[in-house]
């Protein structure tokens, strides 16, 4: 399988007003076509920065970035979509017309991008909602808007800085089921950036383990098991449990670090 | 569904009573109070109506309509320009660090000095027609508009700006589809505050020093102590005041409608 997202022995080091802080140091890994990859780690660890870094919103100080054998060069629309952890959706926009602002920047038509943005509601679960304004939605429903936005552009790649990082246990629940119902539906390429081992599990095809600051692959986890799992079996329990073994060490050096 | 419905409108009534109540107490007690007084110096309600009668038949002064017409002008003027060098100002120093670092202190401390002693000065240079109003109105307008503009660039959230940007906007888009309606109440609240200084700057400088408009007129009719035509003229002008603060509060909230 040809890799559509390369990235090559990549760093990066920020500057704060208490000295430089290496992010991430010498990072190299790639994704194919159509995988939904995990990146998972303790917090300031770097996942994202090196999400940014794939979307164009960070520039890396050494290595390469590749998106569909091409460098990463700012963002890129055509190809790369982002939802953040927090939505970030636009308080004077309804729900529809939030979900239509990527085309809108594309020049897409009044017309066509009306039609796009509305079917996309449905499988999204907000066909209700079409004209609600943001302070009218929950949290869940807002992260919906933020990823019905991103899919509205069509882009080959989706990049999921913490999605549903600040949404209740039970919501989160849900929101990962409906999440990989709607990738194994659109067959989009996902890098997904998360902090719960759930998640992780329940919804990767491949998860990268990462270390404290300075962030770097730590390993790497193949998780060719079919979906819906069943996250109670022998099975993910024992990975659950090597999973947390390679990050407990992690966020032990980064809480020892603050 | 019909409770609430009927509270509604039973406050759609009660508000406009309770308006009309204090103004009706309000013309009585003035009423009860001048009547005792030097009518030379206090003039009850009673007698302002037909002065101001004789004012609108264009009996008393028969340059009425020039005038307001006049002060109408430097007042839109004033204000145009006010919004034009406010939003250019405000824009300048909120987008670029540098520039705002350079100059925003200087603008604060401008702004603390009570802008009517400028006047005097604005007098001196623009001389005593319609110049210096425009310049005084401007003065006055210039601020909030520029204040207003900087503190909406301050609400304007980091990270819709960077959604913008992962979106492909480029600057000039993010400026109109994100910046501006980010603002736009505070921008819109502005704009309505400098409107109201405007048309204070342009009549108090009228009636400072001037030989026409309507603070010349006030100040005629105030120094021959024809102090029923004096009222009458107040009133027109608080009328013409009145009138453009409401029709900016319409616009304010239709801004508000709009934005969160």
């Amino acid at each position: 399988m040809s890799d559509l997202i390369v990235v090559e022995s990549v760093s990066k080091r920020y500057v704060t007003s208490s000295g430089p802080i290496e992010a991430l140091h010498d990072v190299s890994l790639s994704v194919g076509a159509g995988e939904f990859c995990t990146l998972i780690g303790p917090s300031g660890c770097g996942k994202s920065t090196l999400l940014g870094m794939l979307g164009g919103l960070v520039t890396a100080d050494t290595g390469r970035l590749l998106v569909d054998g091409r460098p990463v060069n700012g963002p890129d629309p055509g190809r790369v979509a982002t939802v953040f952890q927090d939505a970030g959706l636009f308080p004077w926009r309804t729900a529809l017309e939030n979900v239509e602002f990527g085309l809108e920047l594309q020049g897409v038509p009044r017309e066509r991008r009306r039609a796009v943005a509305t079917e996309l509601l449905g499988p999204l679960g907000l066909r209700d909602f079409a004209e609600k304004y943001p302070r009218e939605l929950s949290g869940g429903l807002r992260q919906r808007v933020a990823i019905g936005r991103a899919l509205a552009i069509d882009t080959q790649i989706i990049l999921m800085d913490e999605p549903f990082g600040a949404l209740d246990e039970q919501t989160r629940l849900l929101m990962g089921e409906w999440l990989l119902d709607i990738w194994r539906r659109t067959r989009k390429t996902v890098v997904f950036v998360t902090h719960s081992l759930h998640e992780a599990l329940a919804l990767s095809t491949r998860v990268m383990v990462m270390t404290a600051r300075p962030g770097r692959i730590k390993r790497v986890l193949e998780l060719p098991m079919p979906y819906p799992r069943a996250m109670e079996s022998a099975e993910m329990v024992a990975l659950r449990a090597t999973l947390w073994s390679g990050i407990r060490d992690e966020s032990l050096r980064a809480m020892g670090e603050r | 569904m019909t409770s609430r419905c009927a509270r509604w409108a039973s406050a759609d009534v009660r508000v406009p009573a309770l308006r009309a109540a204090i103004l009706v107490l309000f013309l009585l007690a003035w009423e009860g109070v001048a009547r005792t007084a030097n009518p030379l110096l206090y003039v009850p309600p009673s007698a302002v109506l037909p002065a101001f009668g004789r004012l609108l038949a264009l009996e008393s002064y028969p340059d009425l309509v020039p005038s307001l017409l006049l002060t109408l002008r430097e007042i839109l003027v004033a204000y145009a320009l006010a919004i034009a060098a406010g939003l250019g100002c405000g824009f300048a120093l909120g987008l670029n660090r540098t520039i705002g670092r350079a100059y925003g202190p200087i603008l604060a401390a401008l702004y603390a000095v009570p802008a009517v002693v400028w006047y005097p000065s604005l007098m001196l240079f623009f001389g005593l027609d319609a110049a210096s109003k425009i310049a005084f109105g401007f003065l006055l307008g210039f601020f909030p508009i520029t204040l207003a503009v900087l503190a909406g660039i301050r609400q304007v959230s980091p990270h819709m700006l960077v959604v913008a940007r992962a979106f492909g906007a480029r600057p000039l888009v993010i400026f109109v589809k994100v910046m501006v309606p980010a603002m736009l109440f505070t921008l819109v609240g502005g704009l309505r505050t400098g409107l109201a200084l405007s048309v204070i700057g342009v009549i108090v400088g009228e009636i400072l020093g001037s030989r026409s408009g309507m603070g010349a007129l006030i100040n005629h009719a105030y120094g021959l102590f024809r102090t029923s035509d004096y009222v009458a003229l107040v009133l027109v002008t608080l009328v013409l005041i009145v009138g453009s603060d409401a029709l900016a509060s319409l616009v304010e909230r239709r801004a508000q409608r709009w934005t969160d």
